[in-house]
């Protein structure tokens, strides 16, 4: 295949990451090599290779969806292909993408692992940091989007923030167009489509940072 | 349309007092950007969504000058680059709240974080007017859609309507008829307001079809849309017509919530300025879409931020 990232592009991470990666970053990679069963693992994977060349810091583990069923189990991977971040002590910041982080949300992917690389530095409000220390129980939040979605980016964004900032919070990319049927179950139809814990609760749009919080802590509050 | 975009990475500086703030990154306030980071004005600029801005919204631009025809995300994102390349800042922030008056201009954001500015640029664009019938709230993210990039592929293979007869309406709708099974363009008048190419190209795909002197008096269904009424103006006859979605492009609502108290704006919400695109309060600036003006195109846009841009120079001097 002819590599995915443009030389500009490539030569502009190369750029970014030189300035801003501190410490380590670690992304295991979750794929099938069955083309019927993971039509784009190919893209992400050659995608994630091409981004590990543009700085040392950044490291790629591949692992296989269906014979390691262990550390499937372990961070609890549901789908394919999936991307997990960790930072240098190998601690899980519960973020995932879920489907190819392309068109848009390849941004979110980079800005993630800048994040990351920084101890999960991320800039929130102090009033949305105050009401994180109040989250006792997990909550789970996964972004519907779609590559060609301008507003999606910035709901990922919001939702793996929070992640990287509360151990009980995981903030999920799902593209919508790789999972037919988690859309269908949701009913789907409009993107950014936020779902709350498995459907406890949903909103559709990319809010402002107080309003997307306001959305999530109404159902943790309301369970 | 480039696979993997890096258009909305934010170089967010930590300095907060600027020359120049921008709110909002469609191609007016870009166009701004480029012209008062060449004066060497220290320029932010604020965006909530995507830079670029609502271009990012269309599949196609074929009447922006030294384009034939180019996607509305590369387009974004050349504006984007251009303005990186002489030096503006960027930050993935909503202005939540502002404060004009004085000669130094605040802004807060939704991060909590307080900029201030000599000189305060909106360019905060427009949201889709909403048709207001019976269905269209209930039904929102459920089959009624304003955005057809976005939301396109969950009707592949599947009927839509599209209601409006302008550009928008029209250009969507092609787009939508290379994944849908049909598009029905539902429009109030027996002709439409898109360009002529753009008619002329709609006329003749084959799964796109018209319905005249009509329009949606309610949009139904169950879970999602079912079905939307057609009510024919003339005869007054209602007819169903079954389809999975409404897509809506009939006008544009200005995003000047923000500012209605501070500066002047007509009855619509459009900021009124002077030709130098200066508003009342001396120091704020509005371009593009959001102002009071005859047309609302790229083009007009980013002739609006020049226009500002070398204006402002002024409270420089
Ligand atoms: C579907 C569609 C097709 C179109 N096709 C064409 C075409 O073919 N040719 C053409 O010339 N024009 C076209 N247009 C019109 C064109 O997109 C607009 O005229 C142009 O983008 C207006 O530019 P602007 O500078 O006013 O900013 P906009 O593009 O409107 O951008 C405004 C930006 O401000 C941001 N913003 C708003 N409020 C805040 C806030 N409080 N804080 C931070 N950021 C904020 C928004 O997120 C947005 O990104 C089309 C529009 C649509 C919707």
């Amino acid at each position: 295949m002819a590599a995915l990232l443009s030389e500009e592009d490539k030569k502009y991470l190369v750029d970014l990451f030189g300035k801003e990666l501190k410490s380590k970053v670690k992304i295991l990679f979750f794929k099938s090599d069955d083309k019927d069963e993971c039509q784009y693992c190919d893209v992400s994977r050659q995608m994630l290779e091409e981004l590990a060349e543009t700085n040392e810091k950044i490291d790629i583990e591949i692992h296989d969806f269906n014979d390691e069923s262990e550390l499937v189990e372990r961070y609890k991977v549901e789908m394919m292909p999936a991307v997990i971040m960790l930072d240098k002590d190998g601690n899980d910041m519960r973020v995932r993408f879920y489907g190819v982080p392309s068109g848009y949300e390849f941004s979110t992917l980079i800005e993630d692992i800048i994040a990351i690389s920084k101890g999960g530095d991320v800039e929130l409000s102090s009033a949305t940091l105050e009401m994180l220390e109040n989250v006792d129980s997990p909550i789970k939040l996964q972004v519907f989007v779609t590559p060609t979605c301008p507003y999606c980016p910035k709901a990922v964004a919001m939702a793996q923030k929070l992640a990287m900032k509360s151990k009980y919070i995981q903030g999920e990319m799902v593209e919508a167009n790789e999972f037919p049927e988690l859309s269908m179950r949701y009913n789907v139809s409009s993107v950014p489509h936020i779902i709350i814990n498995e459907g406890a609760g949903e909103f559709v749009g990319a809010l402002p940072e107080d309003a997307f919080v306001e959305q999530v802590m109404s159902v943790v509050k309301g369970a | 349309m480039p696979m993997f975009n890096l258009s909305g990475m934010s170089n967010e500086s930590k300095e907060k007092n600027y020359d120049v703030v921008i709110v909002g990154a469609g191609p007016g306030g870009l166009s701004s950007a480029i012209y008062t980071a060449r004066a060497k004005l220290k320029t932010l600029v604020l965006e909530k969504a995507i830079e670029g801005g609502q271009i990012n919204l269309t599949n196609m631009v074929e009447d922006y000058p030294g384009f034939v025809s180019i996607s509305g995300e590369e387009l974004a994102d050349k504006f984007v680059e251009h303005a990186r390349e002489f030096g503006v800042s960027f930050a993935n922030e909503e202005a939540m709240e502002m404060d004009l008056s004085g000669d130094v201009k605040k802004i807060k954001t939704d991060f909590g974080n307080e900029y201030t500015a000599k000189v305060v640029i909106m360019d905060t664009g427009s949201n889709p007017r909403k048709l207001g019938v019976p269905g269209e709230d209930e039904f929102a993210n459920h089959g009624v859609s304003y955005c057809a990039v976005c939301d396109g592929s969950f009707f592949k293979d599947k009927p839509v309507v599209v209601i409006g007869g302008g550009d928008s309406a029209i250009e969507e709708g092609i787009y939508l008829s290379k994944i849908s099974s049909k598009v029905s363009v539902i429009h109030r008048r027996d002709k439409l307001r898109a360009q002529k190419i753009v008619q002329e190209r709609a006329f003749k795909i084959p799964n796109m079809n018209f319905f005249w002197n009509s329009v949606v008096t309610e949009i139904g269904g169950g879970n999602s849309v079912e079905y939307v009424l057609l009510k024919d103006v003339k005869s007054g006859k209602i007819t169903k017509h079954s389809t999975s979605g409404a897509f809506i492009y009939v006008g544009l609502v200005p995003n000047s919530k923000l500012v209605e108290n501070a500066v002047e704006t007509d009855d619509h919400g459009f900021i009124i300025t002077d030709e130098h695109m200066e508003t009342k309060v001396k120091g704020v600036y509005a371009v593009g879409d959001v102002r009071k003006t005859v047309l609302r195109q790229v083009v007009t846009a980013a002739a609006d931020g020049a226009i500002a841009a070398v204006d402002l120079t002024k409270y420089f001097d």
